[in-house]
């Protein structure tokens, strides 16, 4: 780069926040591209014209005026994978060095963390937005809108990773969510997807009031909405000065665990989970699952570690570790019991993510005690985010229009039918359950050594235990895939053929692969990327 | 004559040439990467036809098979005149290429790491090795070219034998023994895929899986001798193993294992003194003996040798290339290879030689009486393969070696000559079986000349023939077992010297085989080329008027019997069929030029003549091995009654069967057998081996199967999996009644959740850490911070606060008298005003033995420290 143009403040503050403005101009562009590309009035018209029932996927009337959803989504996918390159460039360049972005200080903040973070919604995004080029057209719901959220959601998550202080927090919290509500809701038709989204959209602003009201209780209690600055007032306080303060913060840290173990979606702030994660069209999961969990776990992160960092609060007797440690047990055990009892592949993953919450809890609690246990967070979500697409990208692969796969027994002797498309999914649900050579395995790895350095023993221990208990359900997917034949005039699943959906499983499975291969570039990097390293 | 003088040429030193200096500045002599060029073609050849070879069509995949082997020969061939042209005086010449670093292994020994690199190397011994695999391999390629024509699975066939090459170029250039082992395992793979390559007949696939099996005993012996060298020398490659394997002389105790044999107390005296004598052998007597074991299985050796004669389910091609002249004899390569570390023990030396005799005999009785002329081959390869063992087992290494480069000649050209005449019976027989059985034979050497010739020669040079190549090879071979012998080491305890009855024993057995040998091979060149054609009846302008493929329609010769729906028609003067016909250039090319070789090859070691140009390139790479390989007195005057034995049993052997089944058409052969019924159906069967070993081992195998399959179904399935899907299903369903649907459940929850978490955070708890050193009499207590947290001490015991307030004092620390007891008491307060209360009682026990010693040494005392946490302590 010229070095004249290095110097240019500008250039260098909108080289700085490139991740984020791509998405930003990117989703306006998509806006516009589909409010004024050409309409298309899709198969309800279509079949009217031919004298079929206009049915759609659930025997509802199609929605009319139902955009073309697939270019939107390539459009989508470019601009979410430009947003991880413009990371990756900004990673090489190393944001230390790019000092002009201090003047957005604290409201966003540009460091490795949320530089890594980006990579990882953006990567997340843009596979899910390739998910959704394939899913939506093949069951009939096409509506355009989908992409410009997503792109949106995906820029609130940015956001979220880099929000140091407590107003760009919240905007950056709501501006994702409100997106994921949509998203949530997309099949307008379907009576299931609106209450899933009703559900989910009541109980988040219930969550988002309760860290709102957290937020003013901290800036009540040390006069600063900056989180490092909250953080200085806190390590600060000490004998008069704390008196009565101190209540307040302990509040406002229950308020905060509270609202942000609900966008992680642990236990027990997960109930929504299952009934949203069903709901919501398969793409939108996926999305739900990676990237707002990803961007939640940035943001406890961030607030645990810059704002309650004092020594008082994270202590093992009295402050958050053994809270989050609580709910990493039950998290992992209730969701993993449930999810061995599920019919359905879907909501399996939707426990599955929950337990998976579990597990990145537990480095999360690991951070008060070892020095890796951060980094091995950033690399857990990594590899999750890979894996866990892959897995919703192959469960959309063997559905089709009106014979969605969702329950075991439509995956029945899918294996035999389809080997492609089987293998595919084996190879995402072994990674899910921590085999070698997958990414999931050294993700557990990491978090588990992790731990084991802040001697967290019996963390390990239940965590262990968890991983065989979830095995089990992921390996029943292998058994009815491979070991057992449909029932005679049962409906199975039959692949569908979509080069969006292929495309998004290859990548995904270059991650897994690679990162299960070689995880040490990436390890390094998250290493690199851990706050206050 | 002409090649070994022009060799001769290339070993005396000379002035380089400009080519030879600029390719030595191209690739030196610690980063050779010509080895990689080598390496990396047959690797590209098998990449592209495994991957697009379905779409190439058969030409593509011809020119890229074949072209790849081609140009790894060439690359071979300019390595080999490097090495021989580097060569100054003794000194052992050896190229290295590290291609790139594996991982390290930690020895037994010390705690420094064995670093594992993917190594390769090249010395004299393996660019002869390559120069055999790449040349005999593109020969071979060229054939298949033909033979397999019609195939379906043309590309995978040439897949599978660019493969193959690649992994026998990587054991044989391997410069330590993983990498080794990772090309053993690999032509192990080839081997097997191709034994199976027509994997629709069962016989064939379990022809390959019963290859594969007895295979893993032998790598099982391979693994193990890695560890022992691992242990004992602490290192696998080559000259680290070379610098430090007089380690191995080093004695084992075997037995007893622990100090005595419990049964010996209530033995007799004597009997559980005996049984109780420590019984010891040199490490290297291990390593060799384990080696050995992994060298017999994939060289066929007595007891592992039963997998060969099955191999020849695979294409002829494949017998030819894999299992006569490149992977089995990969033993005898690894046994030169570790020649050193052989020869420190006598053991283990005489072992090889003794199992190398009994299978040339062995096998070569069964061969007597087959009547498939591929089982005869197999047998033969058998028998020839103890030959070499038996060279090297004395400690004839070049022997041994030069047997291995003769025998890759003419057997690799005897069964593509097999290959050439199966191919011209198919022309009518197409059932595997009868297309291979010589009494559907006979007088072939009227329509195939050029292959009559050339089997001719391979004949000629297999049963001894004086003058050609298995002439000088099998002399040397049996002169050896006849008067060398492997020197005892002083210094390994157990030691073993060799029997002077040894010789005669080793060399009986060879000579006994020569005998054999030269009547069998005699009966097969008879049996397919002598004589009237009994095929069928030969009727000019026969017209396949069924099948409409009267000459093109061989494909897949040794397969698809049924296919063509005359399986049921009797080959013999029933039936009809066109002239039997000569195969294509692209098959008889091969032929004439391994014809040529096996002829020719003898010169390359006739110490009958002085010449002996291989012994003198490969003389560096054993030049250490041989000074414990010694020769019995008078070893110069068996010479020449050695020759001429070998040259009388060649005569017996062949004019016995000329006799028998060419003068007298085979009737006295028919006598004997029917004299001795019972013998000659042993024979027939090969000795029933196969059926021991299904009674015994694989019937032992079964039983455990059997006793895992039940533990597996009752005690892994029944209790343990059950028992836990159980505990989850249950605990799941309880849990699922939770998930509603209702969002005020949902909603509820969370307000549970947040009171919960409320709930610890406003409950306050007196959380503390004690650390006590007894020996000192210094205890301390620090509780636990907690954010707005005061905290206030009783710490006299006496029952009243320090100080009434609240401070922020978290540690105290006071002493104690021997055997005194004190109650400390905390009480915290947290910031919403509730408080908690813990007592600690702390106790200085009486000092014990072992707390004085530790407190008057002063070791130990940083010991204890910490190490009471919480002792005494209570709530």
């Amino acid at each position: 780069m010229d070095t004249s143009l290095m110097s240019s403040p500008g250039v260098m503050m909108l080289f700085g926040l490139s991740p984020i403005l791509a998405l930003g101009l990117g989703g306006l562009l998509l806006m516009l591209a589909e409010a004024f590309g050409r309409p298309v009035v899709a198969h309800a018209l279509e079949a009217q014209a031919i004298g079929a029932q206009p049915a759609g996927p659930e025997g509802q009337i199609v929605d009319a005026g139902a955009g073309r959803a697939a270019e939107l989504a390539l459009g989508a996918a470019v601009i979410l994978f430009a947003g991880a390159i413009f990371s990756v460039a900004l990673w090489l360049v190393g944001p230390e060095n790019v000092t002009a972005t201090e003047r957005v200080a604290p409201y966003l903040l540009i460091d490795r963390f949320s530089v890594f973070f980006s990579f990882v919604v953006c990567l997340g995004g843009g596979i899910a937005a390739l998910l959704a080029g394939g899913y939506l057209p093949e069951h009939r719901i096409e509506r355009g809108e989908f992409f410009p959220l997503l792109v949106f959601c995906t820029l609130g998550a940015q956001a979220l990773a880099a929000a140091g202080d407590l107003l760009s927090l919240f905007v950056a919290l709501e501006t994702m969510s409100l997106g994921v509500y949509c998203l949530v809701g997309l099949r307008r038709t379907s009576v299931r997807a609106s209450e899933a989204a009703l559900k989910y959209f009541l109980l988040g602003s219930f969550a988002a009031a309760l860290m709102l009201f957290g937020a003013a209780l901290l800036y009540g209690a040390t006069g600063r909405t900056d989180l490092a600055g909250i953080g200085e007032a806190i390590a600060g306080l000490s004998g008069d000065g704390l008196e009565g303060r101190a209540a307040q913060i302990l509040i406002a840290l229950a308020l905060l665990i509270v609202g942000l173990a609900f966008k992680v979606g642990a236990v027990p702030f997960h109930m929504w989970t299952p009934d949203a994660y069903e709901g919501a069209p398969t793409p939108t999961t996926g999305f739900m699952a990676v990237a707002v969990k990803t961007a939640a776990v940035a943001v406890l992160l961030r607030v645990l570690l810059v704002v309650f960092a004092d020594e008082r609060l994270g202590s093992w007797g009295t402050g958050w570790p053994p809270v989050l440690a609580t709910i990493a047990v039950l998290s992992m055990f209730i969701a993993n019991f449930i999810a061995g009892r599920q019919e359905s592949v879907k909501r399996m993953l939707a426990y599955s993510s929950i337990a998976h919450a579990g597990y990145v809890f537990i480095g999360v609690v690991a951070t008060s005690r070892s020095v890796d246990a951060q980094a091995s967070v950033l690399f857990y979500l990594l590899t999750y985010t890979v894996s866990t697409l892959g897995a919703f990208g192959a469960l959309i692969l063997a559905g089709r229009y009106r014979a969605e796969a969702v329950s075991y027994e439509d995956l029945a002797g899918f294996g035999r039918r389809h080997p492609a498309a089987a293998l595919a999914f084996s190879f995402f649900l072994i990674s899910l359950a921590g085999v070698p050579p997958t990414a999931g395995f050294f993700g557990k790895l990491y978090v588990f050594k992790a731990a084991i350095q802040g001697e967290l023993y019996w963390l390990v221990v239940l965590g262990l235990i968890n991983s065989v208990i979830g095995a089990y359900y992921y390996l029943k997917v292998l058994v009815f895939m491979y070991m057992r034949e449909p029932k005679p005039g049962a409906p199975f699943a039959t692949p569908m053929r979509s080069g969006y959906v292929a495309t998004a499983l290859v990548i995904a499975a270059c991650f897994v692969l690679g990162l299960g291969i070689l995880p040490d570039t990436a390890l390094e990097a998250a290493v690199a990327a851990v706050l206050g390293g | 004559m002409q090649l070994s003088t022009s060799f001769l040429a290339q070993v005396t030193p000379v002035e380089p040439s400009p080519v030879q200096a600029a390719l030595t500045q191209l690739f030196p002599a610690d980063n050779f990467v010509l080895l990689g060029v080598i390496l990396a073609l047959p690797l590209i050849g098998a990449f592209v036809n495994g991957v697009f070879g379905k779409r190439l069509g058969r030409e593509a995949v011809t020119l890229m098979a074949l072209s790849a082997v081609g140009l790894s020969f060439v690359a071979s061939l300019v390595a080999f005149f490097m090495v021989s042209s580097a060569r100054v005086g003794d000194e052992l010449v050896r190229f290295q290429w590290t291609a790139w670093e594996w991982f390290r292994l930690s020895t037994a020994g010390d705690f420094s790491q064995t670093p594992l690199n993917v190594a390769f190397s090249l010395d004299a011994l393996s660019a002869v090795m390559i120069l055999v695999i790449t040349g005999i391999g593109s020969l071979i390629h060229l054939y298949s070219s033909k033979y397999m024509e019609e195939d379906p699975g043309y590309y995978r066939f040439f897949t599978y034998l660019n493969l193959f090459i690649f992994s026998m170029l990587v054991l044989v250039l391997g410069d330590s023994l993983p990498i080794l082992f990772v090309g053993w395992e690999g032509v192990g793979l080839c081997s097997y895929l191709l034994i199976g390559f027509w994997f629709d007949k069962s016989e064939n696939a379990s022809a390959g899986k019963k290859a594969f099996i007895t295979n893993r005993i032998g790598d099982f012996g391979l693994l193990v001798a890695m560890g022992l060298l691992l242990y004992f020398v602490g290192a696998l490659d080559w000259s680290g193993i070379e610098s430090n394997k007089e380690a191995l002389l080093a004695p084992v105790k075997l037995w007893p294992i622990g100090n005595e044999v419990p049964l010996a107390r209530i033995l007799p005296e004597d009997a559980g003194k005996w049984l109780n004598q420590p019984r010891y052998v040199s490490g290297a007597t291990l390593v060799g003996l384990f080696l050995f074991l992994g060298c017999a299985g994939k060289s066929a050796q007595i007891p592992l040798y039963v997998w060969l004669p099955d191999a020849m389910a695979g294409p002829t091609p494949v017998s030819a290339l894999i299992h006569a002249a490149t992977m089995v004899t990969a033993g005898v390569y690894l046994m030169c290879r570790m020649a050193g570390v052989f020869v420190l023990s006598p053991t283990a030396m005489f072992v090889v030689a003794l199992v190398g005799g009994f299978t040339a005999l062995f096998a070569a009785t069964i061969a007597l009486v087959q009547n498939d002329i591929k089982k005869v081959l197999a047998y033969s390869t058998v028998s020839q393969l103890g030959y070499m063992f038996l060279g090297v087992g004395v400690g004839a290494f070049v022997a041994g070696f030069f047997h291995v480069l003769t025998h890759a000649f003419f057997k690799a050209c005897l069964f593509l000559g097999a290959g050439s005449v199966i191919h011209a019976m198919h022309a009518r027989i197409h059932d595997t079986d009868q297309s291979q059985d010589m009494r559907y034979m006979g007088g072939l050497r009227k329509f195939m000349p050029v292959t009559f010739l050339t089997f001719a020669a391979a004949w000629a040079a297999i049963v001894g023939f004086p003058l050609t190549s298995g002439f000088f090879s099998k002399d040397e071979i049996l002169l050896k077992a006849n008067t060398s012998f492997v020197a005892g080491t002083s210094v390994a305890q157990g030691d073993f010297t060799w029997p002077a009855w040894g010789h005669w024993v080793l060399w009986g057995l060879g000579a006994a085989a020569a005998i054999l040998t030269a009547f069998y091979m005699t009966r097969l060149f008879i049996g397919i080329f002598f004589g009237e054609f009994r095929g069928w009846t030969i009727v000019r302008g026969y017209q396949a008027a069924v099948h409409g493929h009267a000459d093109a329609g061989h494909g897949g010769h040794d397969d698809h019997a049924d296919e063509h729906g005359h399986a049921h028609e009797q080959p013999g003067p029933d039936m009809q069929g066109p002239t039997p016909h000569e195969s294509p250039w692209q098959m008889t090319l091969p032929l004439v030029v391994l014809g040529i070789l096996s002829l020719a090859g003898g010169f390359l070691s006739a110490h009958l003549f002085h010449v002996h140009p291989l012994d003198d390139f490969l003389g560096p790479v054993f030049g250490d091995a041989v000074q414990r390989v010694k020769l019995i007195k008078g070893h110069e005057t068996r010479t020449i009654p050695l020759v001429a034995f070998a040259v009388v049993a060649f005569l017996v052997g062949s004019l016995v069967a000329y006799w028998i089944y060419l003068q007298a058409k085979g009737e006295p052969a028919r006598k004997l057998a029917a004299q001795f019924p019972r013998l000659h159906s042993l024979l027939i069967d090969k000795w029933r081996v196969d059926e021991l070993y299904e009674e015994t081992i694989i019937g032992a195998v079964d039983s455990l199967a059997d006793m895992c399959v039940w533990f597996d179904k009752w005690v892994v399935d029944g209790i343990l999996a059950r028992l836990t899907t159980a505990i989850i299903s249950l605990s799941g369903t309880a849990l699922r009644q939770l998930q509603t649907g209702r969002l005020q459940t949902y909603a509820a929850a969370m307000v549970v959740g947040l009171a919960g978490v409320g709930w610890f955070l406003l409950t306050p708890r007196a959380a503390a850490h004690t650390s006590a050193d007894h020996s000192s009499g210094r205890y301390e207590i620090t509780a636990a911070p907690g954010f707005g947290y005061g905290y206030r001490w009783d710490s006299d015991g006496d029952g009243q606060w320090d100080a009434e307030d609240f401070g922020e004092q978290r540690t105290i620390a006071f002493s104690l008298q021997t055997e005194e007891t004190r109650t400390i008491r905390l009480e915290v307060r947290n910031a919403f005003g509730r408080t908690a209360e813990r007592e600690f009682t702390f106790s200085r026990p009486k000092p014990d033995k072992s707390g004085y010693v530790a407190a008057a040494t002063g070791v130990g005392a940083e010991n204890l420290k910490n190490a009471h946490e919480g002792v005494g302590m209570k709530q």
